[in-house]
């Protein structure tokens, strides 16, 4: 009887997971794979390759090059739906970090003052693909 | 031929893996270490994993390469972050503001 139980138990919490996952599967998953996203990720390798190159030359270089400084930038020019993309962007090219990202503002910590002068000109904020740009 | 070019992309590779580690002893805080730390994520995983896509038969093996490195690409800045953020809101300071604080001190 307690077997069977379990059984029924079991029955019906594989049925009731099925229907949800029928749920999920009906949802419309849009995966944003247009040209402008690959040449944003072209460009972005591209941009790695150069940073890695620079903290590179400031590892094996002298101490006395290195002057690691923290700033603010607005994040108000980059669409919502893009600010991940954007925030993991920076972290991923050597010698810039997002270190905090709110409504307003990314805080970046950065190995020297030229790259986050870099930052600053909004280049990569300018590339970040998005939707509905301008519109945040 | 194939087989020069992708020793050439290990080799390259396990340079910019060691320039890594060496940074993170080399380096003076901890900001500056997750910096170093990113060389290796970053340009050290592609060149590696691009050596290795050039040594199979480009057939599965490739492909699963190739998502390895697409979710290292998205993960390991995010670890980073999540790294970075909880010293920040920790209270860590960066070497400058540690200078800083010094200067207004001594003042």
């Amino acid at each position: 009887m307690l077997l069977l139980a379990f059984g029924i138990i079991s029955v019906a919490l594989v049925l009731w997971l099925l229907h949800r996952m029928n749920n999920t599967d009906a949802e419309i998953q849009k995966l944003a794979l247009n040209l402008s996203f690959i040449r944003y990720t072209m460009w972005l390798l591209g941009q790695v390759v150069l940073s890695s190159l620079t903290v590179t030359r400031l590892v094996w270089g002298s101490r006395k090059e290195l002057k690691p400084t923290i700033g603010k930038l607005p994040v108000n020019k980059v669409p919502k739906k893009s600010r991940v993309l954007y925030a993991n962007s920076i972290t991923l090219t050597p010698g810039t970090l997002c270190i905090d990202i709110d409504n307003e503002n990314v805080t970046i910590h950065a190995l020297n003052e030229e790259s986050l002068h870099s930052l600053k000109r909004g280049d990569m904020a300018d590339k970040v693909p998005g939707e509905n740009k301008g519109v945040s | 031929m194939i087989e020069i070019i992708s020793s050439v992309f290990l080799i390259v590779g396990a340079f910019f893996s060691l320039t890594g580690a060496v940074g993170i002893f080399k380096f003076p805080d901890f900001f500056t270490r997750v910096h170093a730390a990113s060389v290796t994520d970053s340009i050290s995983t592609i060149l590696i994993i691009f050596g290795l896509i050039l040594r199979t038969d480009f057939d599965l093996v490739a492909v699963k390469l190739l998502f390895i490195l697409i979710f290292m690409l998205l993960t390991s800045p995010t670890a980073s972050h999540a790294l970075a953020k909880s010293a920040r809101h920790g209270g860590l300071l960066t070497l400058a503001e540690t200078r800083s604080d010094k200067k207004v001190g001594d003042d």
